[in-house]
Protein backbone atom coordinates (compact mmCIF):
# COMPACT_ATOMS: atom_id res chain seq x y z
CA UNK A 1 0.00 0.00 0.00
CA UNK A 2 2.86 2.32 0.31
CA UNK A 3 5.06 1.33 -2.08
CA UNK A 4 1.73 2.04 -3.99
CA UNK A 5 1.29 6.04 -2.53
CA UNK A 6 4.79 6.58 -3.67
CA UNK A 7 4.32 4.82 -7.25
CA UNK A 8 1.14 7.70 -7.17
CA UNK A 9 3.40 10.20 -5.62
CA UNK A 10 6.22 9.86 -8.34
CA UNK A 11 3.58 9.77 -11.46
CA UNK A 12 1.99 13.16 -10.17
CA UNK A 13 6.06 14.74 -9.36
CA UNK A 14 7.01 13.64 -12.83
CA UNK A 15 4.08 15.04 -14.48
CA UNK A 16 4.02 18.70 -13.47
CA UNK A 17 6.76 18.92 -16.04
CA UNK A 18 5.10 16.78 -18.95
CA UNK A 19 2.20 19.41 -18.55
CA UNK A 20 4.35 22.54 -19.02
CA UNK A 21 5.78 21.08 -22.06
CA UNK A 22 2.82 19.69 -23.33
CA UNK A 23 0.89 23.20 -23.17
CA UNK A 24 4.33 25.06 -24.20
CA UNK A 25 2.88 26.92 -27.82
CA UNK A 26 5.12 26.16 -30.94
CA UNK A 27 5.56 28.71 -33.34
CA UNK A 28 5.94 28.24 -36.70
CA UNK A 29 6.42 31.65 -38.64
CA UNK A 30 9.80 30.59 -40.53
CA UNK A 31 8.84 27.38 -41.04
CA UNK A 32 7.90 24.95 -43.37
CA UNK A 33 3.85 24.02 -43.39
CA UNK A 34 4.88 20.67 -44.79
CA UNK A 35 8.23 19.25 -42.93
CA UNK A 36 8.77 22.29 -40.00
CA UNK A 37 12.05 23.24 -41.62
CA UNK A 38 13.49 26.49 -41.33
CA UNK A 39 12.68 28.38 -44.50
CA UNK A 40 15.48 29.99 -46.53
CA UNK A 41 13.05 32.89 -48.56
CA UNK A 42 14.98 32.40 -51.47
CA UNK A 43 13.19 28.74 -52.54
CA UNK A 44 10.12 29.75 -50.90
CA UNK A 45 6.89 28.99 -52.10
CA UNK A 46 3.75 30.49 -50.68
CA UNK A 47 -0.14 28.94 -51.33
CA UNK A 48 -2.58 31.89 -50.73
CA UNK A 49 -6.12 29.97 -50.05
CA UNK A 50 -9.31 31.03 -50.70
CA UNK A 51 -9.84 31.46 -46.75
CA UNK A 52 -7.95 33.91 -46.46
CA UNK A 53 -4.96 32.03 -44.52
CA UNK A 54 -1.35 31.64 -46.43
CA UNK A 55 0.66 28.31 -46.40
CA UNK A 56 4.40 28.68 -46.84
CA UNK A 57 7.04 25.98 -48.00
CA UNK A 58 10.50 25.43 -47.79
CA UNK A 59 11.05 24.05 -51.52
CA UNK A 60 9.14 23.44 -54.76
CA UNK A 61 8.67 19.81 -53.49
CA UNK A 62 7.26 20.38 -50.54
CA UNK A 63 5.13 23.05 -52.39
CA UNK A 64 4.26 19.92 -55.13
CA UNK A 65 3.91 17.77 -52.28
CA UNK A 66 1.66 19.40 -50.35
CA UNK A 67 -0.37 20.84 -53.49
CA UNK A 68 -2.45 17.41 -54.43
CA UNK A 69 -3.66 17.97 -50.32
CA UNK A 70 -4.66 21.40 -50.58
CA UNK A 71 -5.41 22.37 -54.13
CA UNK A 72 -9.15 22.87 -53.77
CA UNK A 73 -8.46 25.48 -51.19
CA UNK A 74 -5.76 27.80 -53.29
CA UNK A 75 -6.63 30.90 -54.51
CA UNK A 76 -3.12 31.68 -55.61
CA UNK A 77 0.59 30.38 -55.86
CA UNK A 78 3.33 33.00 -55.57
CA UNK A 79 7.09 31.51 -56.11
CA UNK A 80 10.32 33.44 -55.18
CA UNK A 81 12.62 34.86 -58.01
CA UNK A 82 15.77 33.04 -57.15
CA UNK A 83 18.03 35.66 -59.04
CA UNK A 84 16.32 38.68 -57.10
CA UNK A 85 14.42 37.30 -54.38
CA UNK A 86 11.04 38.57 -55.69
CA UNK A 87 8.23 37.46 -55.05
CA UNK A 88 6.47 36.76 -58.28
CA UNK A 89 2.93 34.34 -59.45
CA UNK A 90 3.74 30.96 -60.10
CA UNK A 91 1.73 31.80 -63.80
CA UNK A 92 4.54 34.15 -64.73
CA UNK A 93 7.25 32.13 -63.30
CA UNK A 94 10.17 30.06 -65.64
CA UNK A 95 10.65 26.77 -64.20
CA UNK A 96 14.26 24.79 -64.93
CA UNK A 97 15.24 21.75 -63.61
CA UNK A 98 19.08 21.17 -63.66
CA UNK A 99 22.14 19.51 -61.74
CA UNK A 100 22.23 22.00 -58.85
CA UNK A 101 20.19 21.25 -55.88
CA UNK A 102 18.99 24.27 -54.07
CA UNK A 103 17.37 22.86 -51.19
CA UNK A 104 19.05 19.88 -50.12
CA UNK A 105 17.55 17.66 -47.63
CA UNK A 106 14.68 17.50 -50.31
CA UNK A 107 17.46 17.57 -53.33
CA UNK A 108 15.35 19.88 -55.01
CA UNK A 109 16.51 20.59 -58.42
CA UNK A 110 13.57 23.00 -59.78
CA UNK A 111 14.62 26.97 -59.91
CA UNK A 112 12.60 29.85 -60.46
CA UNK A 113 13.16 32.71 -62.13
CA UNK A 114 11.19 35.58 -63.27
CA UNK A 115 13.07 36.18 -66.73
CA UNK A 116 13.55 34.33 -69.09
CA UNK A 117 17.25 35.76 -69.25
CA UNK A 118 18.22 34.09 -66.05
CA UNK A 119 16.85 30.57 -66.48
CA UNK A 120 18.83 30.41 -69.64
CA UNK A 121 21.69 31.31 -67.86
CA UNK A 122 20.95 28.97 -65.53
CA UNK A 123 19.98 26.28 -67.99
CA UNK A 124 23.58 26.30 -69.91
CA UNK A 125 25.69 26.65 -66.64
CA UNK A 126 24.03 23.83 -64.92
CA UNK A 127 22.87 21.82 -67.52
CA UNK A 128 19.36 22.26 -66.90
CA UNK A 129 15.99 21.78 -69.64
CA UNK A 130 13.07 23.68 -68.97
CA UNK A 131 9.55 22.47 -67.06
CA UNK A 132 6.28 23.83 -66.83
CA UNK A 133 4.63 25.40 -64.21
CA UNK A 134 3.42 22.31 -61.97
CA UNK A 135 1.12 24.50 -60.28
CA UNK A 136 -0.54 25.90 -63.69
CA UNK A 137 -3.26 23.78 -64.66
CA UNK A 138 -4.68 23.15 -61.48
CA UNK A 139 -4.53 27.01 -60.54
CA UNK A 140 -6.51 29.45 -62.53
CA UNK B 1 34.24 10.15 -39.16
CA UNK B 2 32.34 13.04 -37.36
CA UNK B 3 33.75 13.44 -33.83
CA UNK B 4 32.12 15.55 -31.30
CA UNK B 5 31.30 14.74 -27.22
CA UNK B 6 28.92 11.86 -28.09
CA UNK B 7 30.44 10.31 -30.87
CA UNK B 8 33.65 10.11 -29.25
CA UNK B 9 31.66 8.72 -25.98
CA UNK B 10 30.23 6.25 -28.17
CA UNK B 11 33.00 5.38 -29.73
CA UNK B 12 34.74 4.83 -26.29
CA UNK B 13 31.55 2.71 -24.69
CA UNK B 14 31.75 0.70 -27.36
CA UNK B 15 35.51 -0.27 -27.53
CA UNK B 16 35.11 -0.85 -23.57
CA UNK B 17 32.04 -2.47 -23.77
CA UNK B 18 33.56 -4.77 -26.87
CA UNK B 19 36.50 -5.82 -25.27
CA UNK B 20 34.32 -6.53 -22.05
CA UNK B 21 31.74 -8.85 -23.60
CA UNK B 22 34.11 -10.61 -25.44
CA UNK B 23 36.03 -12.07 -21.91
CA UNK B 24 32.34 -11.53 -20.08
CA UNK B 25 31.10 -13.86 -22.80
CA UNK B 26 33.89 -16.76 -22.73
CA UNK B 27 34.22 -16.58 -18.82
CA UNK B 28 30.26 -17.13 -18.55
CA UNK B 29 30.49 -19.96 -20.78
CA UNK B 30 33.15 -21.96 -19.49
CA UNK B 31 31.50 -21.03 -15.98
CA UNK B 32 28.29 -22.33 -17.04
CA UNK B 33 30.18 -25.70 -17.61
CA UNK B 34 32.02 -26.12 -15.09
CA UNK B 35 28.80 -25.05 -12.31
CA UNK B 36 27.10 -27.84 -10.84
CA UNK B 37 29.66 -30.48 -11.70
CA UNK B 38 31.35 -32.12 -8.14
CA UNK B 39 34.48 -30.90 -7.33
CA UNK B 40 36.70 -29.74 -4.12
CA UNK B 41 35.33 -27.15 -1.46
CA UNK B 42 38.11 -25.18 -2.18
CA UNK B 43 37.55 -25.31 -6.26
CA UNK B 44 33.94 -24.97 -5.70
CA UNK B 45 34.67 -21.19 -3.76
CA UNK B 46 36.75 -20.61 -6.43
CA UNK B 47 34.12 -21.00 -9.04
CA UNK B 48 31.84 -18.88 -6.78
CA UNK B 49 33.82 -16.12 -6.60
CA UNK B 50 35.27 -15.77 -10.15
CA UNK B 51 31.50 -16.09 -11.02
CA UNK B 52 30.40 -13.01 -8.96
CA UNK B 53 33.30 -11.17 -10.42
CA UNK B 54 32.07 -11.82 -13.91
CA UNK B 55 28.45 -10.95 -13.06
CA UNK B 56 29.70 -7.73 -10.84
CA UNK B 57 31.85 -6.64 -14.04
CA UNK B 58 29.01 -7.65 -16.45
CA UNK B 59 26.20 -6.13 -14.87
CA UNK B 60 28.02 -2.83 -15.06
CA UNK B 61 28.44 -3.43 -18.99
CA UNK B 62 24.90 -4.05 -19.19
CA UNK B 63 24.09 -1.22 -17.66
CA UNK B 64 25.77 1.20 -19.69
CA UNK B 65 24.52 -1.07 -22.71
CA UNK B 66 21.05 -0.17 -21.42
CA UNK B 67 22.02 3.84 -21.38
CA UNK B 68 23.59 3.02 -25.23
CA UNK B 69 19.98 3.07 -26.23
CA UNK B 70 19.03 6.90 -26.24
CA UNK B 71 22.46 7.77 -26.70
CA UNK B 72 22.63 6.26 -30.11
CA UNK B 73 19.68 8.48 -30.99
CA UNK B 74 21.29 11.39 -28.86
CA UNK B 75 24.49 10.73 -31.21
CA UNK B 76 22.86 10.64 -34.34
CA UNK B 77 20.75 14.59 -33.72
CA UNK B 78 24.30 15.53 -32.71
CA UNK B 79 25.53 15.21 -35.97
CA UNK B 80 22.69 16.03 -38.28
CA UNK B 81 24.09 20.09 -38.83
CA UNK B 82 27.12 18.28 -40.36
CA UNK B 83 25.44 15.84 -43.01
CA UNK B 84 24.44 17.84 -45.60
CA UNK B 85 20.84 17.64 -46.63
CA UNK B 86 19.71 16.00 -43.21
CA UNK B 87 17.34 17.96 -40.95
CA UNK B 88 16.40 15.53 -38.59
CA UNK B 89 18.21 11.69 -37.44
CA UNK B 90 16.27 10.18 -40.47
CA UNK B 91 19.00 11.88 -42.89
CA UNK B 92 21.59 10.77 -40.96
CA UNK B 93 20.33 7.01 -40.99
CA UNK B 94 20.53 7.43 -44.62
CA UNK B 95 24.34 7.72 -44.89
CA UNK B 96 24.66 4.04 -44.19
CA UNK B 97 21.29 3.04 -44.08
CA UNK B 98 21.87 -0.86 -43.63
CA UNK B 99 23.97 -0.61 -40.86
CA UNK B 100 21.92 1.73 -39.09
CA UNK B 101 18.66 0.03 -40.00
CA UNK B 102 20.33 -2.94 -38.50
CA UNK B 103 21.22 -1.47 -35.25
CA UNK B 104 18.00 0.49 -34.95
CA UNK B 105 16.11 -2.93 -34.78
CA UNK B 106 19.43 -4.73 -32.99
CA UNK B 107 19.04 -1.91 -29.93
CA UNK B 108 15.52 -2.52 -28.51
CA UNK B 109 15.83 -6.39 -28.42
CA UNK B 110 19.20 -5.67 -26.71
CA UNK B 111 17.42 -3.46 -24.41
CA UNK B 112 14.78 -5.95 -23.60
CA UNK B 113 17.19 -9.04 -23.52
CA UNK B 114 19.43 -7.29 -21.31
CA UNK B 115 16.65 -5.58 -18.72
CA UNK B 116 15.36 -9.35 -18.58
CA UNK B 117 18.83 -10.33 -17.36
CA UNK B 118 18.90 -7.97 -14.85
CA UNK B 119 15.53 -8.84 -13.23
CA UNK B 120 16.68 -12.63 -13.43
CA UNK B 121 19.82 -11.55 -11.99
CA UNK B 122 18.39 -9.64 -9.09
CA UNK B 123 15.36 -12.30 -8.45
CA UNK B 124 18.91 -14.96 -8.13
CA UNK B 125 20.15 -12.52 -5.57
CA UNK B 126 17.32 -12.64 -2.83
CA UNK B 127 17.81 -16.37 -2.80
CA UNK B 128 19.74 -18.17 -0.22
CA UNK B 129 21.12 -20.79 -2.88
CA UNK B 130 20.89 -18.89 -5.73
CA UNK B 131 19.66 -21.34 -7.83
CA UNK B 132 19.06 -19.57 -11.25
CA UNK B 133 23.03 -18.83 -11.31
CA UNK B 134 23.76 -21.63 -14.47
CA UNK B 135 20.13 -20.56 -16.58
CA UNK B 136 22.01 -17.15 -15.74
CA UNK B 137 25.62 -17.89 -16.97
CA UNK B 138 24.01 -19.64 -20.05
CA UNK B 139 22.05 -16.39 -21.01
CA UNK B 140 24.45 -13.57 -20.70
CA UNK B 141 27.13 -15.71 -22.36
CA UNK B 142 24.25 -15.53 -25.51
CA UNK B 143 23.68 -11.91 -24.47
CA UNK B 144 27.75 -10.89 -24.74
CA UNK B 145 27.38 -12.04 -27.90
CA UNK B 146 25.02 -9.84 -28.62
CA UNK B 147 26.70 -7.00 -26.98
CA UNK B 148 29.60 -7.71 -28.91
CA UNK B 149 27.92 -7.10 -32.31
CA UNK B 150 25.97 -4.25 -31.13
CA UNK B 151 29.11 -2.51 -29.73
CA UNK B 152 30.91 -3.29 -33.18
CA UNK B 153 28.05 -1.68 -34.95
CA UNK B 154 28.53 1.19 -33.10
CA UNK B 155 32.11 1.98 -33.81
CA UNK B 156 31.29 0.67 -37.47
CA UNK B 157 28.98 3.51 -38.07
CA UNK B 158 30.62 6.20 -36.03
CA UNK B 159 33.51 5.74 -37.90
CA UNK B 160 31.90 5.52 -41.15
CA UNK B 161 29.79 8.50 -41.32
CA UNK B 162 31.41 10.94 -43.58
CA UNK B 163 30.59 14.86 -42.89
CA UNK B 164 30.27 16.00 -46.85
CA UNK B 165 28.09 12.93 -47.17
CA UNK B 166 24.59 14.57 -48.94
CA UNK B 167 21.26 13.03 -48.21
CA UNK B 168 17.70 13.12 -49.00
CA UNK B 169 15.63 13.71 -45.86
CA UNK B 170 12.33 11.91 -44.31
CA UNK B 171 10.09 14.07 -46.06
CA UNK B 172 10.77 12.64 -49.40
CA UNK B 173 10.51 8.75 -48.26
CA UNK B 174 8.65 8.82 -45.04
CA UNK B 175 5.85 10.95 -46.64
CA UNK B 176 5.18 9.35 -50.29
CA UNK B 177 1.67 8.18 -51.09
CA UNK B 178 2.53 4.08 -50.93
CA UNK B 179 4.23 4.27 -47.54
CA UNK B 180 3.64 0.81 -46.34
CA UNK B 181 2.50 2.59 -42.63
CA UNK B 182 -0.60 4.33 -44.89
CA UNK B 183 -1.00 1.33 -47.17
CA UNK B 184 -1.32 -1.81 -44.35
CA UNK B 185 -4.49 0.20 -42.75
CA UNK B 186 -5.87 1.53 -45.70
CA UNK B 187 -6.27 -1.69 -46.81
CA UNK B 188 -8.37 -2.81 -44.04
CA UNK B 189 -9.94 0.63 -43.06
CA UNK B 190 -10.53 1.77 -46.18
CA UNK B 191 -9.10 5.68 -47.09
CA UNK B 192 -10.30 7.22 -43.95
CA UNK B 193 -8.31 4.93 -41.80
CA UNK B 194 -6.77 7.40 -39.70
CA UNK B 195 -9.83 7.45 -37.56
CA UNK B 196 -10.42 3.52 -36.97
CA UNK B 197 -6.39 3.35 -36.61
CA UNK B 198 -6.98 5.90 -34.07
CA UNK B 199 -9.87 4.08 -32.27
CA UNK B 200 -8.32 0.59 -32.14
CA UNK B 201 -5.14 1.74 -30.31
CA UNK B 202 -6.66 3.23 -27.38
CA UNK B 203 -8.92 0.25 -27.29
CA UNK B 204 -5.97 -2.21 -27.29
CA UNK B 205 -3.86 0.31 -24.93
CA UNK B 206 -6.90 0.26 -22.36
CA UNK B 207 -7.51 -3.25 -22.99
CA UNK B 208 -4.14 -4.30 -22.16
CA UNK B 209 -3.90 -1.51 -19.15
CA UNK B 210 -6.98 -3.17 -18.10
CA UNK B 211 -5.84 -6.80 -18.32
CA UNK B 212 -2.57 -5.49 -16.70
CA UNK B 213 -5.15 -4.13 -13.78
CA UNK B 214 -6.78 -7.57 -13.35
CA UNK B 215 -3.80 -9.08 -13.00
CA UNK B 216 -2.62 -7.67 -9.89
CA UNK B 217 -5.80 -6.91 -8.41
CA UNK B 218 -6.28 -10.75 -8.07
CA UNK B 219 -3.02 -11.74 -8.19
CA UNK B 220 -3.25 -14.11 -11.12
CA UNK B 221 0.34 -14.68 -12.46
CA UNK B 222 -0.54 -17.95 -14.08
CA UNK B 223 1.96 -18.70 -17.00
CA UNK B 224 -0.95 -18.67 -20.26
CA UNK B 225 -1.87 -15.33 -18.73
CA UNK B 226 1.24 -13.83 -19.17
CA UNK B 227 1.86 -15.49 -22.46
CA UNK B 228 -1.38 -13.61 -23.39
CA UNK B 229 -0.74 -10.35 -22.20
CA UNK B 230 3.36 -10.28 -23.75
CA UNK B 231 1.26 -11.20 -27.28
CA UNK B 232 -1.08 -8.30 -26.47
CA UNK B 233 1.69 -5.93 -25.66
CA UNK B 234 3.53 -7.04 -28.94
CA UNK B 235 0.59 -6.39 -30.59
CA UNK B 236 -0.49 -2.74 -29.21
CA UNK B 237 3.46 -1.93 -29.78
CA UNK B 238 2.51 -1.92 -33.70
CA UNK B 239 -0.70 -0.14 -33.31
CA UNK B 240 1.22 2.38 -31.44
CA UNK B 241 3.80 2.75 -34.13
CA UNK B 242 1.38 3.10 -36.41
CA UNK B 243 -1.17 5.21 -35.25
CA UNK B 244 1.94 7.68 -34.33
CA UNK B 245 3.33 7.91 -37.85
CA UNK B 246 -0.16 8.24 -39.24
CA UNK B 247 -2.13 10.06 -37.26
CA UNK B 248 -0.65 11.24 -33.24
CA UNK B 249 3.01 12.67 -35.03
CA UNK B 250 1.46 14.82 -37.76
CA UNK B 251 -1.16 16.14 -35.40
CA UNK B 252 1.37 16.96 -32.45
CA UNK B 253 3.84 19.05 -34.65
CA UNK B 254 1.15 20.55 -36.41
CA UNK B 255 2.30 19.20 -39.27
CA UNK B 256 -0.42 17.51 -41.12
CA UNK B 257 0.60 15.54 -44.29
CA UNK B 258 4.21 14.73 -42.38
CA UNK B 259 4.70 11.40 -40.91
CA UNK B 260 8.56 11.29 -39.44
CA UNK B 261 9.17 10.21 -35.69
CA UNK B 262 12.43 12.11 -35.81
CA UNK B 263 10.71 14.98 -36.87
CA UNK B 264 8.12 14.67 -33.80
CA UNK B 265 11.09 14.12 -31.43
CA UNK B 266 12.83 16.98 -32.65
CA UNK B 267 9.69 19.77 -32.88
CA UNK B 268 8.27 18.53 -29.59
CA UNK B 269 10.79 16.81 -27.28
CA UNK B 270 8.68 15.81 -24.70
CA UNK B 271 7.52 13.12 -26.97
CA UNK B 272 10.31 11.33 -26.51
CA UNK B 273 9.20 10.72 -22.81
CA UNK B 274 5.89 9.68 -23.93
CA UNK B 275 8.14 7.21 -26.46
CA UNK B 276 10.03 6.35 -22.97
CA UNK B 277 7.19 5.13 -21.08
CA UNK B 278 5.48 3.49 -23.76
CA UNK B 279 8.69 1.30 -24.20
CA UNK B 280 9.23 1.04 -20.62
CA UNK B 281 5.49 -0.23 -19.96
CA UNK B 282 5.68 -2.77 -22.82
CA UNK B 283 9.13 -3.71 -22.42
CA UNK B 284 7.84 -4.54 -18.46
CA UNK B 285 5.11 -6.95 -19.31
CA UNK B 286 7.46 -8.72 -21.61
CA UNK B 287 9.84 -9.04 -18.81
CA UNK B 288 7.05 -10.24 -16.84
CA UNK B 289 6.76 -12.64 -19.14
CA UNK B 290 10.68 -13.32 -19.26
CA UNK B 291 10.76 -13.63 -15.21
CA UNK B 292 8.50 -16.18 -15.23
CA UNK B 293 9.55 -18.06 -17.82
CA UNK B 294 13.07 -18.32 -16.99
CA UNK B 295 12.93 -17.67 -13.19
CA UNK B 296 10.79 -20.70 -12.16
CA UNK B 297 12.94 -22.99 -9.98
CA UNK B 298 12.99 -24.14 -6.36
CA UNK B 299 13.66 -21.65 -4.27
CA UNK B 300 12.37 -18.53 -6.42
CA UNK B 301 8.75 -19.89 -6.19
CA UNK B 302 7.71 -17.85 -3.22
CA UNK B 303 9.95 -14.81 -4.66
CA UNK B 304 8.43 -14.90 -7.96
CA UNK B 305 4.72 -13.55 -7.01
CA UNK B 306 5.81 -10.77 -5.43
CA UNK B 307 8.76 -9.82 -8.36
CA UNK B 308 5.79 -10.21 -10.96
CA UNK B 309 3.65 -8.02 -8.98
CA UNK B 310 6.15 -5.41 -9.02
CA UNK B 311 7.00 -5.86 -12.81
CA UNK B 312 3.62 -5.69 -13.90
CA UNK B 313 2.66 -2.84 -11.28
CA UNK B 314 5.64 -0.91 -13.34
CA UNK B 315 4.19 -2.12 -16.45
CA UNK B 316 0.38 -0.96 -15.69
CA UNK B 317 1.87 2.72 -14.48
CA UNK B 318 4.32 3.32 -17.83
CA UNK B 319 1.78 2.58 -19.84
CA UNK B 320 -0.80 5.16 -17.84
CA UNK B 321 1.69 7.38 -17.86
CA UNK B 322 1.77 7.13 -21.90
CA UNK B 323 -1.31 7.24 -22.35
CA UNK B 324 -2.15 10.25 -20.34
CA UNK B 325 0.79 11.98 -21.93
CA UNK B 326 -0.84 11.47 -25.72
CA UNK B 327 -4.13 12.81 -24.58
CA UNK B 328 -2.97 15.87 -22.83
CA UNK B 329 -1.07 16.67 -26.15
CA UNK B 330 -3.95 15.77 -27.96
CA UNK B 331 -6.25 17.84 -25.96
CA UNK B 332 -4.01 21.03 -26.29
CA UNK B 333 -3.18 20.57 -29.66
Amino acid sequence: MKSQKRLVTYFIIIFIPFLVFSCEKRTSEDRCDYDGVRIQPLYAVYFSLKDGSEKQFCSMVCATMSFSKLKDRIEEVIVTDEASGTKIAASEAFFVESEMVNVPHVKNRIHIFAKKEDALKHLQKFKGRWVENPFYYSVK
Amino acid sequence: MILNALSITMIFIGALSALLAIWGGISSLILYRKWGRPSRPEEKTSLEDRSYLVLLIMVIVLLVRLINWPLFYATLQSIISDIEGAMCIFGVTQVKPGLTRFLELLKPVNFFLIGGWLILHILDRATKTSPLMKRKLLLLSVLSLLVLIDSFGDILLILRIAPESLVSCCTTITDILNRPTRTTPESIFGPEYARPLQGLFFITHLALMGLIGVSLKFKIFHRPILVLLFLFSFLNAILFLLSQIEVFAPAMMHLPFHHCLYCLWQYVPDSILLFAFFSLGTFSVGWGFTTDLFGRHGETADLLPIYLRKIYSFAFFFLSASLIMLVIHLLVD
